[in-house]
């Protein structure tokens, strides 16, 4: 999706994320939390997780906020998520297989006591054909089946089947398409259709099994207009409780950006639409008010000035309303250095105008929406210099928010070894007021070689025991990328983050342990056949533990994948 | 044990460079003086021997697929360690694919299957089908020909071979060899050392010997091969 705005909305998070992303490959598109450290990424499962970067602008996990450039994002729950994506990837064969390393194959044989437990892997294969006349046809099985034993104990009691395309392993979701497209210079049209089976995570910290059969994804651009529509036949179900619903669902969106003009006049508009419409029946567990959200928005950017830029969006309905906007200074430096002075201020009813508004758990009803708002400031310098194959930079800010989304924990229950909340979502009616730091320095050669050393910290102060997630206060990066002979690519990435919690689980936090972790991925390529073989380690240092309530252990794992482009 | 872990998330970082390093001195190319040194002297115009070129004179992209092979194996397994107490040694057959990846380094793809027998009597499975799948690369280096190193990652695929009425629903967690009644898949790496000894037209025998470690726990699980490959060049 063409969209300038929303570069230059989060350009400042783009320069640090960039900085701190190594090359390593996540297992799936969607799951770049795994390979991050700069912030608490917290992953619960493939379609559960929490992810802030430090010296983000609020407490919020990132996924949890709609914003423009999310439009085509899958809404899970109240994340927008890319995974699982139906986003057609380029003309090209490919599978991918991989595993959560510790099964116990021969060790089997001689291990009596204190047997591991399974270990699950992940299973990928599609293609996309060249165009014929601008015509082309896709398809695409995909699942991932880590992080998934730790919970299968409880969730598997829930479903009637084995809940998935593939195997027994009771995956987090398990997902296909075909279709088929058309592209021109002037349209690009794609309509896919598929199954799909997704445990959503709720605010009760309830997995809620979802099959799709079917669901459909249309999609066009033609020029600056893009269009999306979705239709969802969403199948639900509680075994233990023998209960069933069905909800059907349309959703979509209309996007306009002019970004063709931008480098001409120095402005940038773009406006545009998310809807959803629901037909319910049964248990389905969740509720829409009315059963149908239109969440209309316009945004811009511009440069008034030379050195300074202004980019903002507002979206707006009868029920919530949310502003995102920033300023943004860069005064005149010598050409390889960079600073910029900037403020950014997001504002609202709620994270996600397009989320559901009440989760019903047993009798009990969890509203998902609080009542008044959120405001949100930071400032942050920015600085970066650079010499011919030397750089360093950082970056500073504070930020403030008052009004911050929270969950109020009315009563706790356990059952089948998880743990489960009732409540509402509320906000902490006080100002929260954070600093942080970040430092890098990297080094180069040419496209051979890059090496990046990062550190930061985030101080935050405010009422800690209303936190959702108390952040990492700190983390330390070193990457290293290779790529040698045009041919060979090998990134690593070895980080430490600090300590994060998990504040209204019990009447103790439960607490994330601050740990090394280690990535690596190695990439054969032959360029001239277009064929890619990848091989990737996650996690290698790290121990084995839980990262969110109720989720699956985070294991060390290695996925390849074999990919012929067209 | 933060500390331990800090030394050896240096020693990798180390390793990541090292093995970096070795795989650019692979390729290098024998005579003409490097454009570029991994000193990074790229200025310096006298050619210096100890320098590493990291821009061979024949790109990947001239070399990859220029040649190919296929060939057959055969040969014998033998468990490691403690491995020794789970499984017998166990004959092997397979194909492989290799060919030209860069100047002095192949790449290759071999795909084995075996049978093992367990090693401890009276469980309640009677055997293990295996099917291996490897990726990896060799590097011919010029001092040692013909002998060439690789190294590279394998895959194992294993399933019991048993009775299903000895089989419980609880068998999958308690039983020893219980998982394996289920498809287990685990991945590992593996180094090998590729002797070619007869040559005959467009065919080639040689000696392949190969150490896997399988990434299994609670231990991980080490076998050394040795096999005798037919191997036909193709173009």
């Amino acid at each position: 999706m063409r969209n300038l705005l929303a570069k230059c909305l989060f350009a400042a998070c783009a320069v640090a994320a960039s900085v701190a992303w190594a090359t390593v490959d996540a297992e799936m598109e969607g799951m770049e939390a795994v390979v991050r450290d700069d912030g608490t990424f917290l992953v619960g499962s493939p379609t559960y997780l929490f992810d802030r970067k430090l010296g983000s602008i609020g407490l919020h996990s990132e996924s949890e906020l709609w914003t423009p450039q999310k439009i085509r994002y899958r809404l899970l729950f109240n994340r927008m998520s890319v995974l699982p994506s139906w986003e057609p990837l380029a003309p090209s064969v490919w599978m991918k297989t991989g595993n959560e390393l510790g099964d116990m194959i021969y060790q089997d044989l001689i291990t009596a006591e204190d047997r591991p437990d399974n270990r699950t892997p992940i299973l990928e294969g599609g293609f996309r054909t060249p165009s014929f006349k601008g015509f082309w046809v896709t398809a695409r099985g995909f699942q991932d089946d880590h992080y998934s034993t730790g919970t299968s104990s409880f969730r598997k009691k829930m479903v009637k089947d084995e809940f998935s395309l593939i195997g027994e392993n009771y995956p987090l979701f398990s997902s296909g398409y075909a279709g088929v497209g058309y592209d021109n210079e002037f349209v690009n049209a794609s309509i896919l259709a598929g199954e799909e089976y997704v445990w959503l995570f709720s605010k009760s910290y309830r997995w809620i099994p979802v099959h799709y059969a079917p669901r459909v994804d249309a999609r066009a651009s033609v020029g600056d207009l893009s269009l999306s529509l979705g239709y969802e036949a969403a199948y639900y179900q509680d075994k233990t409780r023998h209960e069933k619903g069905n909800r059907i669902e349309i959703n979509g969106s209309v996007f306009y950006e002019n970004d063709d003009v931008y480098e001409q006049m120095n402005f940038v508009l773009l406006a545009g639409l998310s809807f959803r419409a629901l037909d319910d029946s049964g248990n389905v567990y969740t509720e829409l008010d009315e059963n149908r959200v239109v969440w209309p928005f316009v945004g811009f950017g511009v440069r008034p000035v030379k050195n300074v830029s202004v980019e903002a969006s507002v979206g707006v309905n009868d029920e919530d309303w949310l502003v995102q906007d920033s300023v943004e200074f860069s005064p005149s430096v010598p050409s390889k250095m960079g600073i910029t002075l900037g403020v950014k201020n997001i504002s609202g009813t709620r994270l996600n105008p397009i989320a559901d508004d009440k989760e019903y758990f047993g009798d009990s009803t969890i509203s998902l929406s609080a009542d008044g708002q959120m405001n949100m400031v930071q400032g942050y310098a920015e600085f970066a210099d650079s010499a011919d194959f030397l750089g360093f930079g950082g970056r500073a800010s504070f930020w403030a928010e008052h009004g911050a989304e929270t969950f109020e924990v009315s009563k706790t229950k356990k059952s089948g070894g998880a743990i489960y909340r009732y409540g509402d979502v509320s906000r902490i009616d006080s100002w929260i007021k954070a600093v942080s730091g970040e430092l890098w320095i990297g080094a180069w050669y040419k496209e051979m070689f890059n090496f990046k050393a990062l550190a930061g910290f985030e101080r935050i102060d405010g009422p800690s025991e209303r936190f959702e997630v108390n952040p990492s206060e700190f983390f330390v990066a070193f990457n290293v990328d290779w790529f040698l002979f045009k041919s060979v690519r090998i990134a690593h990435s070895i980080r430490y983050r600090s300590d994060a919690e998990w504040n209204l689980y019990e009447s103790d936090p439960m607490v994330v342990k601050g740990d090394w972790y280690w990535d690596a991925t190695f990439e054969q390529q032959f360029p001239k056949q277009k064929l890619y073989l990848t091989g990737s380690l996650l996690h290698v240092l790290a121990d084995e533990v839980v990262q969110t309530p109720n989720g699956g252990t985070d294991r060390l794992r290695f996925v390849c994948t074999l990919k012929k482009m067209f | 044990m933060k500390l331990n872990k800090f030394i050896v998330a240096c020693v990798l970082m180390l390793a990541g460079i090292v093995f970096a390093d070795a795989t650019s001195t692979a390729s290098a190319p024998a005579a003409p003086a490097p454009t570029a040194s991994a000193t990074g002297d790229s200025q310096s115009t006298k050619p210096e021997p100890q320098a590493v070129s990291l821009e061979p004179q024949a790109s990947a992209a001239d070399v990859a697929f220029s040649k190919g092979f296929v060939s057959i194996e055969g040969g014998e397994m033998y468990p490691f360690g403690d491995l020794i107490d789970a499984v017998n040694n166990a004959f092997y057959g397979g194909l492989g694919f290799r060919y030209a990846y860069m100047e002095h380094v192949d790449g290759f793809v071999l795909f084995n299957y075996a049978y093992f027998t367990p090693y401890p009597e009276g469980l309640k499975i009677d055997g293990v089908h295996q099917f291996t799948g490897k990726l990896g690369v060799d590097w011919r280096w010029s001092a040692i020909r013909p002998l060439a190193l690789g190294v590279g990652f394998a895959c194992s695929w294993t399933r019991a071979d048993y009775d299903d009425e000895k089989i419980t629903e609880k068998s999958f967690s308690k039983d020893l060899g219980g998982t394996l009644t289920d498809n287990e898949t685990e991945f590992g790496w593996f180094v090998r050392a590729n002797l070619p000894f007869l040559y005959k037209d467009k065919y080639t025998v040689g000696l392949n010997v190969l150490w896997e470690e399988i990434w299994t726990l609670p231990e991980r699980s080490n076998m050394l091969s040795v096999g005798v490959y037919v191997e036909r060049r193709l173009w």
